[in-house]
């Protein structure tokens, strides 16, 4: 009996299950007859990626065109690199195991900073120079986007384009530009296709330290690039033939994007930059859609995906919609995001008709007046109200999300979290009476991480000193049975800060560290400071001047050039306003 | 309505996903094909499935079983026939039987013995396999090492060891049979028994294939219910007689 070299390493690595296909809906096109051939790439292990949508939509989407064929590859684990590695084996897809290398774009999407010594290790798995300057006319074109492509700045060094911006209408765009005959040629065409930004063509004039200094055009370049957007959501392609996956992944269930883009302002968050202003799907739209996907994948849960989804004008008919149609096949609905206010819960505890669902809310600071801001427009009492709500309507377990070292946070706003997590376990149990000792609030701390494209792009982070102080602090605050502390190690936010504000320089930093066995760095067992502050010296560079740094409000920044819809004078303006402490 | 029995095929494409991942996909493929599955109450509502023993990581399998209740009625044919045009390749149903008496959960109980044929890509010569085989048969005790299980402890596997055969035609083609305890009383991996006689599973073996689970054959002295049995359906219509 023959077993391929591939396969023989399957019983020496973990979850083998995550290196093969056949999941119901995977597409098995032929080769031969299609023009352009995509390897649609994440770049973490198999049960993350599968739960982003963006790469099922590009599936669907180039997989339904005559002419285009898509499969996909995820970060095999440290076993199965180990594995490939020592058998001389190139990184192949799950759909046909044909190496990277030899299709025509490799696609590799970027999801947040953590991720982006896997890039590179993915593209030297699949015996691709990571440098896009060392390849060839025999290598694939290398293409990024998703969230990270508004900064492409510290990855723009691995990649011969970056779409900024949405991809189901630019895909098809940039497929034709990757048909044609030479790389050279390809490149002219997609640095015209709109949102496309091809690195090459753009010259970085550093202007001291940190990420202060401007990007410009050679040859003929756009000057600046806007991100890509879909006006019709409604009408834009879904994939209802959703891939189901057999291991267990981070989302196994029907994604329904009912909205996309988020108009709230929260000064500190980069959504709005990244995914632009608010559009629907139209109430008939979604129930068709979710019916459709739910018997076209056995799932069981429906899961509505929003910044806010109680934001959507026909909320509650949607919900109710679905509740009905669904609940009786026992498929339950899912509302990950929600306001803190008592309409919330009233959609929430509908659908806990058919099935439990967490309650998640995020006040993100302790204070009004830090509430103020950071431009989140949530009171105390819309607070209390929905807790209320939910304490009423059967909740025990309500999950909430803080931010520390905000700009200009004191320890007295710090404090006020801890004041008002405990005044919330009093009401909690007051409310609860007779089962009060089920009272659980988990609290999440995260650290405030400053953003390209948002009003907060110039202030600088917390030393690692001060977030730690600041932990403490409500640690000590917080010894209480009823709450569950969670909070992210400083040196990790410390680095999301560093390339997230990172320019073209920061990209030496990722590969002197991918070199030094940086690998799988949002994991925690994987995570190795160390190894980025040698990275970081090695290269010459400072962390602090990228992560910590307050930036000039009238220098240059290395991500100028890329247009996320609001400008420079918008978002000085929302700074300002912040630093006053006057709402937007 | 009724409960049914299926036994299913599980195939090369689908050998290395686990007997978790087996089960969601099974479900899943029950709610694409709308079967009317009765589901449990309480706030997650589950359809009431029972698996038979977990079938080792890697081996392919056509002697897999499920029970699954329906809230109505429908013909065993067609329910193998609707499951297996929702299943992905890798998995399929190759008969179901409806029980004529509600049974609960303990319906695979008194499966203790699972049938392996594990095909060698490399063998020692049949001789010498053979005078392996042999050895181990005649020990009294074979204690190994469980890895993977905190606290780490030692089993005996000979007692769990029922049948251990060497076959084949020609020295190119030798296969071990085994039949090995299994249930919640504790069982023997076939791979365990390889390494007892000195193969090495992943350079010599080409397949794992379980091909029938049964209840263990009567012993003197005890009563024979249900002794023997096959989990296959026997030619009385409705009803799983013994062999």
């Amino acid at each position: 009996m023959q077993i391929s070299e591939f396969e023989a390493l399957l019983p020496r690595v973990t979850k083998p299950a995550r290196y093969i296909d056949g999941e119901w809906n995977a597409v098995h096109k032929d080769w031969e007859t299609a023009r352009v051939r995509f390897a649609l790439v994440y770049p973490d292990v198999y049960e993350v990626g599968m739960s982003h949508l963006g790469l099922h939509i590009l599936y669907h989407v180039l997989n339904s065109h005559p002419d285009y064929l898509a499969e996909r590859a995820y970060a095999p684990w440290t076993d199965m690199e180990a594995e490939l590695r020592k058998a001389g084996l190139p990184l192949v897809s799950l759909e046909s195991r044909t190496p990277l290398r030899q299709f025509h774009v490799v696609g590799i999407t970027l999801p947040y900073e953590l991720t982006y010594a896997n890039v590179l290790n993915l593209l030297d798995l699949a015996g691709v120079p990571p440098r896009a300057a060392d390849r060839t006319q025999a290598d694939p074109l290398v293409i990024g986007g998703g969230p990270g492509a508004v900064n492409p700045e510290p990855m723009a060094p691995f990649f011969d384009a970056i779409l900024v911006g949405e991809g189901e209408e630019a895909v098809l765009e940039i497929a034709e530009a990757a048909a044609l005959p030479s790389r050279q040629a390809a490149l002219a065409r997609l640095a015209q296709i709109p949102g496309v930004y091809v690195p090459s063509l753009y010259r970085y004039s550093p202007g001291g330290p940190g990420p202060v200094g401007e990007v410009t055009p050679v040859d003929g370049a756009p000057t600046s690039v806007a991100r890509r957007y879909v006006d019709d959501l409604d009408s834009a392609p879904f994939p209802i033939k959703q891939l189901v996956p057999f291991l267990d992944t981070v989302h196994s269930r029907v994604t329904l994007e009912i909205m996309r883009g988020c108009t709230r302002g929260c000064r500190f968050c980069q959504a709005g930059a990244v995914h632009g202003s608010r559009r629907e799907r139209k109430l008939e739209t979604l129930l068709r859609q979710a019916e459709e996907a739910v018997a076209a994948t056995g799932y069981d849960e429906v899961s509505l995906l929003a910044f806010t989804s109680v934001d959507h004008s026909h909320i509650e008919e949607l919900v109710s919609g679905l509740v009905e149609r669904l609940g009786k096949q026992g498929v339950g609905v899912a509302l990950p995001s929600l306001r803190a206010d008592s309409f919330s819960v009233s959609i929430a505890n509908h659908i806990q008709q058919v099935r439990k669902t967490g309650l998640t809310f995020a006040p993100e600071a302790g204070t009004a007046r830090l509430r103020s801001v950071i431009n989140k427009q949530m009171t105390e009492d819309d607070l209390f109200a929905a807790a209320d709500a939910a304490f009423s309507s059967g909740w025990t377990r309500l999950k909430l999300y803080f931010m520390i070292g905000l700009p200009t946070e004191s320890d007295e706003d710090v404090e006020a979290i801890g004041d008002l997590v405990r005044r919330l376990v009093g009401f909690g149990r007051g409310a609860l009476g007779a089962r009060r000792g089920r009272l659980q609030l988990a609290v999440s701390i995260a650290a405030f991480v400053p953003k390209p494209h948002t009003p907060f792009q110039w202030m600088g982070q917390d030393e690692m000193a001060a977030l730690a102080h600041k932990q403490h602090l409500l640690q000590g605050a917080l010894r209480e049975r009823a709450v569950k502390l969670s909070w992210t190690e400083p040196a990790v936010s410390a680095l999301e800060a560093a390339i997230s504000r990172g320019d073209r320089r920061v990209g030496a930093v990722i590969e002197r560290a991918w070199q030094l066995g940086a690998r799988f760095d949002s994991w925690g067992e994987h995570f190795e400071f160390a190894r980025w502050q040698q990275a970081f010296s090695d290269v010459g560079l400072e962390l602090r001047d990228y992560a910590n740094q307050a930036l000039p409000l009238d220098a240059p920044l290395a991500w100028d050039h890329i247009d996320c819809g609001m400008d420079r004078a918008a978002l000085r303006h929302q700074a300002d306003r912040a630093l006053r402490g006057e709402e937007a | 309505m009724g409960q049914f029995i299926l036994r299913y095929r599980k195939d090369e494409e689908l050998r290395w996903i686990s007997h978790l991942d087996l089960k969601r996909t099974l479900e899943r493929a029950m709610r694409r094909a709308r079967l009317p599955l009765a589901l449990t109450q309480g706030h997650n509502p589950r359809p009431k499935l029972s698996f038979g023993p977990p079938l080792p990581l890697g081996a392919t399998s056509d002697a897999e079983l499920i029970t699954i209740h329906l809230s109505e009625a429908l013909e065993a044919g067609q329910l193998k026939d609707r499951l297996n045009e929702q299943l992905p390749p890798g998995l399929q149903v190759l008969e179901a039987w409806s029980l004529p008496v509600y049974r609960k959960k303990e319906t695979f109980a008194d499966i203790e013995l699972a049938e392996y044929v594990v095909s060698l890509t490399e063998n020692p010569g049949a001789e010498d396999l053979q005078r392996r085989v042999e050895q181990l048969l005649a020990s009294s005790a074979l204690v190994v090492q469980r890895g993977g299980e905190r606290p780490e402890r030692t089993v005996d596997l000979r007692p769990l060891i029922h049948r251990l055969e060497v076959r084949g035609e020609d020295e190119n083609s030798l296969e071990l049979l085994m039949g090995l305890r299994t249930g919640s009383h504790g069982g023997a991996r076939p791979q365990e028994v390889v390494a007892l006689l000195g193969l090495d599973s992943e350079t010599q073996v080409g397949r794992y294939h379980r091909r029938a689970l049964s209840a263990l054959p009567r012993q003197a002295g005890k009563p024979g219910l249900a002794q023997g049995r096959k989990w296959r359906r026997q030619t009385r219509k409705g009803s799983e007689s013994r062999p």
